[in-house]
């Protein structure tokens, strides 16, 4: 909200400048900022426009002729709603505007002698329509700074929090400017006479309407508003329309209370405030076609919807020039029922911001007044008559602040002398009591104050809490619980990091396209309102995010991709914390010298192996044992070059490379790796426990603590044995077996495989044996050997000893 | 004594042969001709027999301190030879320590995380505990527990995304608080680092960005603990005289609420453009746990005070690297991500 300085003293005697003022109100709670209302800007003028014509070459361009009194000028402006018989700005020669000069400037064959201002060119708005235009009876020929005033003010921006609609007024503000200061605010009320010759036919049909007072006024003159009250509005970031809805907007801006004005004579019968009928329609002042739900409150007559309670005025009852007669309404409608109608129909308005945010129902009529006032004053009306329902009238509540509340809570002591000091500068009327005060809570913080939390919150920001001195507290370590969940991700972030990973972060949210690429279900769960259409579906793997990481980065020409990602995957009942690898190109740089072969060997890059020795080598680093890789199916991976990781048996994630067609489609190499492991698990429940089974972290915190075993007394005998064996038997299946095989076998270490032709393979293995007990001599050896070679061919066909 | 005279030229010769033998080889024919069984030295000695008994001990002598003499030197030359070998032998293999390594780079950290890491790594040294919720989170934690009701404007104050099962992407961190109630009685000391989401999106706002919530809740906390507490984190991340700003504010779930600001980092207060030329930084918000809160999970505000605050991760991590625009962050350009290696 926008407030000239200058409207604030009209009801405050603050004589602090505007900087102190403005940092006073951020301190106190009201976020301010505040701008010079233009600058002095030489050689411009007010000029009334004689003729508008078009131009003869130029398409767009109007010639018009304005005369300053004394001479005439002829001014060719793009600005289509120049008109005749109105006042202009005029920047003449000289004049500099937005920082260019203005010359005598040819358009065509006709020459401009300067330019009419728009607000924007003045300085005084960030975009504008059209030029400035000033009512008719504007002295020409003046100097156009004076009838601005430009120079001469500030604009105060406030933002206010939802708890102070109290201060969404230049009343309001004054108000709180007052007790930040210790000013006693002054105001000055309205005088106006109604004839009481008539009576509105008023009928309330809802408790959703607290308060409802209608006043006709007949014979009015719609024309433009005086020129101070333009300028109030213009400095308040509004357009002037016409002097009747300039008032209700002006006593808008400056109570905060809100007024609609209705073409009386498009009325039919008397005004009923109800709920809507589903399926009711009615068209805005916007023009735009409403349609109604069942509970929303509007504002009818006889025989349709002429307003949306609170919200914006209905086009068949609009006030035009050719209104006489009005019907004003001032009323205060319920907070939460306006919000629910405004947010459901997408409008905010000045007004259904006030009622959102509550509105004074006791200061009403005198709001009302002044604008009946205004009315009188500049559309020469007269009020003929007035009804007032207000079936409940305001009780204020009344809380008590105990000194000890405020204390306890905010550490420090505030006198119940110095809390009604405070609770009284700020217009709630308060008294002291044997142990802190009490006060009566007024209208205009009835939303508000309702709680003696609330007057705690009062006095300590007036207190100011800048001036409350720290203290360090004792953090109790009673509940202490050592942060195993976050420490065992950074934990793994590390190992993928120092194993030269870099760290990606992505959205959450992908798009349906990506799922149909890979060949996956689309998520279940996904945003309503998402913003774009590529950030729709909550993400339940990461490779899809990191197969977007890869194409961004093939987009600038980066082949050598090598990331991870620690984060959230999501389900219908739970969320998976997941960690998640893209590889693709180079990952061991620079050059490895060969010292007998005085050779240079280059970079490496990325293969099965090498990912999965990451992906192994991390789970070795946790303390994983019982690994194992399956084949893995996943439809977007290629499935000769794949594996399912299942530790214990359980599926924790998988590694492998990307499938070519997938890879073609994506546009991506197709040497590109991509794994995932399952960490955690997150329920959504309250009740249910983190630890899953199938997640590292679970495995992780219920692992055994090694315990150390006594070294070895005996030494080991090492065989190399190598088998021949299929070609299409899975090496891991023989070595397990093979370790399997004996109790003596303390170790089995694959060292070569031979394609001996295309049906047959040699596997030849390092075999450790060890008994705790005693030396094993040769022969033992030899006879255990023996018996694991008889084992394993029942349990592999073809198998062969070859050595 | 011819036979001395003898010995003594013996010993001169193989002195001189020593220091001019150039490979270990040579010693070893130097060792068998002066020093062998068949030797020189021995050959001479083969003589004594003629000699009195005096001149044989005179003659013994001189013949085992020359032959010492030998041997000693026989042995520091050989050392010495060895020693050039080796160093000719290794000096052949000598490496241009300049070459670059070859080596697995260390990966970069991505700003936001190592933030995010910082702050938690901060307070959990006071003594904090790390507790977490989910994403998709029941409206119910994410508003209403927390004295955000259905139809109130300070709906507003966070636009949110809705999802198709009726859920909320949360907001805030704020219904860790609620479910870190629901589940454990005071005394409580939490933080809880996560992602939250918001329906915004330009420069300086991310509809996903990453937020850390605090909470103390005990007997007699108040607001100046609050202060401190807060004081001490500034003054950690940002240095030790950072200037510290309280303003009165309003957040639904805590009263009195306060947003907390630190003297511009970029202009020093000076005011710029990063500040809006006001010198000062919004940093975090904060406030007393406000009643109906505590109401809500089941703990009496008459016996127990707390505090909570939340602050932006990317927000600290933006001011501090001075990354200009934050969907940067996001999209993983490694040319970005790049100039953040060894970061925490």
């Amino acid at each position: 909200m926008r407030v000239p300085y200058s409207w604030i003293k009209e009801f405050v005697d603050v004589d602090k400048t505007v900087e102190e003022v403005v940092e006073r109100l951020n301190e106190t709670g009201i976020e301010a900022t505040y701008e010079k209302w233009g600058e002095y800007i030489p050689n411009i003028i007010t000029v009334k426009i004689i003729s508008v014509e078009k131009h003869p070459e130029r398409d767009k361009l109007f010639v018009c002729k304005a005369t300053d009194g004394n001479r005439e000028y002829q001014i060719i402006t793009g600005a289509d709603n120049v008109k005749e018989n109105t006042v202009a700005i005029l920047a003449k020669e000289g004049a500099v505007i937005q920082g260019v000069e203005i010359k005598r400037r040819k358009f065509g064959s006709l020459e401009s002698e300067g330019m009419f201002l728009s607000l924007e060119e003045l300085g005084l708005a960030e975009s504008s329509e059209g030029i400035l235009l000033l009512p008719e009876d504007t002295p020409i020929g003046e100097d156009a700074n004076k009838i601005l005033g430009l120079g001469e003010d500030y604009i105060i921006e406030i933002e206010i929090t939802p708890n102070r609609g109290d201060a969404l007024s230049v009343r309001g503000l004054a108000r709180e400017i007052g007790a930040i200061f210790g000013i006693k605010r002054k105001e000055k009320f309205p005088v106006i006479s109604i004839a009481e010759e008539e009576e509105p036919q008023i009928e309330v049909l809802t408790n959703k309407c607290h308060r409802y007072r209608g006043i006709i006024i007949r014979n009015i003159h719609i024309k433009p508003s005086p020129w101070d009250i333009q300028l109030k509005l213009l400095k308040s970031g509004q357009n002037p329309i016409n002097n009747v809805v300039d008032i209700t907007n002006y006593i808008l801006l400056q109570e905060g209370q809100p007024l609609h004005a209705f073409d009386l004579d498009k009325i039919k019968g008397k005004i009923i405030v109800r709920h809507a009928k589903e399926g009711e329609k009615i068209k805005t002042l916007d023009g735009e076609e409403r349609q109604l739900k069942e509970g929303d409150l509007i504002i009818a007559d006889e025989e349709k919807p002429i307003a949306i309670a609170g919200i914006i005025g209905g086009d068949n009852t609009k006030v035009d020039e050719n209104t006489k007669n009005v019907l004003l309404e001032a009323a205060v409608f319920d907070n939460i029922q306006v919000r629910k109608t405004a947010k459901r129909l997408a409008i905010s308005t000045d007004s259904s911001y006030r009622f959102e945010r509550g509105v004074d129902i006791e200061n009403l009529p005198n709001a009302q007044d002044k604008a009946l006032e205004l009315i009188e004053k500049t559309a020469n009306g007269k009020i003929t008559g007035d009804k007032d329902i207000y079936l409940k009238p305001y009780i204020p509540k009344e809380i008590k602040l105990r000194e000890k509340t405020t204390e306890r809570i905010l550490g420090v002591f505030i006198s119940r002398k110095e809390a009604k000091e405070f609770l009284n500068r700020l217009e709630i009327p308060t008294e002291e009591t044997d142990d802190g005060t009490i006060s009566k809570i007024p209208a205009f913080r009835a939303l508000d104050l309702e709680r003696e939390i609330d007057l705690v919150e009062e006095v300590g920001r007036l207190k100011g809490l800048n001036t409350f001195k720290e203290t360090y507290p004792k953090v109790s370590t009673q509940n202490f619980r050592k942060s195993e969940e976050f420490l065992f991700e950074v934990r793994t972030r590390d190992f993928f990091k120092d194993n030269g990973l870099d760290e990606v972060v992505t959205y959450t949210f992908v798009s349906e396209e990506i799922f149909e690429i890979l060949g996956i279900p689309v998520p279940k769960i996904q945003i309503q309102n998402y913003l774009v259409k590529t950030q729709k579906v909550m993400r339940d793997n990461l490779a899809v995010s990191l197969i977007g990481v890869l194409q961004e980065n093939i987009r600038h020409q980066i082949k050598d991709v090598s990331i991870f990602e620690i984060s959230s995957t999501f389900f219908e009942k739970h969320e998976e914390i997941r960690a998640g690898v893209l590889l693709t190109g180079e990952f061991i740089k620079g050059f490895s010298y060969s010292q007998e072969e005085k050779t240079f060997n280059t970079t490496e890059k990325w293969d099965f192996l090498k990912a999965k020795g990451l992906i192994h080598s991390y789970l070795v680093s946790i303390g994983m044992k019982d690994i194992d890789y399956r084949p893995s199916d996943k439809p977007y991976l290629n499935p000769y070059e794949s594996a399912d990781i299942y530790i214990e048996n359980q599926y924790v994630g998988y590694i492998g490379k990307i499938h070519p067609e997938k890879a073609d489609k994506l546009e991506i190499p197709k040497d590109t790796w991509i794994g995932e492991l399952k960490l955690r698990y997150v329920p959504r429940d309250i009740k249910e426990d983190n630890l899953k089974d199938g997640y590292l972290y679970t495995f992780y915190i219920q692992k055994k603590t090694p315990v150390y075993k006594e070294l070895p007394k005996f030494p080991a005998v090492k065989r190399d044995l190598a088998f021949e064996v299929d070609a299409s038997l899975d090496v891991n299946k023989l070595l397990s077996k093979l370790k399997a095989a004996s109790k003596f076998i303390t170790k089995v270490e694959l060292f070569d495989i031979y394609f001996l032709n295309k049906e047959r393979k040699s596997v030849a293995a390092s075999v450790e044996f060890r008994a705790e007990d005693r030396s094993l001599s040769d022969e033992e050896v030899n006879a255990e050997v023996e018996k694991i070679l008889e084992k394993l061919k029942k349990e592999i066909s073809n198998l062969k000893l070859r050595s | 004594m011819e036979l001395k005279k003898q010995i003594q030229a013996l010993g001169e010769e193989a002195k001189k042969l020593i220091s001019e033998a150039i490979d270990i080889e040579k010693l070893n024919q130097i060792r068998v001709e002066f020093l062998g069984k068949k030797g020189k030295l021995k050959n001479i000695l083969k003589t004594l027999g003629k000699l009195s008994p005096e001149e044989r001990k005179e003659i013994g002598q001189l013949a085992n301190k020359i032959k010492e003499e030998l041997e000693q030197l026989l042995k520091g030359r050989q050392e010495e030879l060895k020693k050039k070998a080796l160093e000719e032998e290794l000096s052949k293999n000598k490496i241009d320590i300049t070459l670059p390594p070859h080596w697995i780079e260390a990966g970069a950290s991505h700003p936001v995380i190592s933030t995010l890491i910082e702050i938690s790594e901060t307070f959990i040294s006071m003594g904090f505990s790390v507790a977490e919720g989910p994403e998709v989170e029941k409206e119910e934690y994410n508003f209403d527990m927390l004295n955000i009701p259905k139809d109130h404007p300070a709906r507003d104050m966070q636009d949110t995304f809705f999802l198709n099962n009726g859920d909320v992407l949360r907001t805030h961190t704020s219904p860790v608080q609620i479910r870190t109630m629901l589940k454990q009685k005071p005394p409580i000391a939490v933080i809880a680092p996560g992602r939250v989401y918001r329906k915004d999106a330009d420069p300086t706002h991310s509809p996903m960005f990453h937020q850390i919530e605090g909470l103390l809740v005990d007997e007699n906390v108040t607001f100046r603990d609050l202060k401190g507490i807060l004081k001490v984190f500034l003054e950690t991340t940002f240095g030790k005289d950072i200037p510290i700003r309280f303003r009165p504010s309003y957040f639904p779930f805590t009263e009195p609420s306060a947003e907390v600001d630190i003297g511009c980092t970029v202009c020093g207060g000076k005011g710029c453009r990063v500040c809006k030329g006001t010198g000062w930084l919004e940093i975090l918000g904060c406030g007393m746990v406000d009643p109906n809160v505590f109401k809500a999970v089941d703990i009496d505000p008459d016996k127990y005070t707390g505090f909570a605050f939340g602050l932006g991760v990317e927000r600290i991590a933006m001011l501090k690297y001075r990354i200009t625009d934050i969907r940067l962050l996001f999209t993983g350009d490694l040319r970005f991500n790049h100039q953040f290696k060894g970061i925490r």
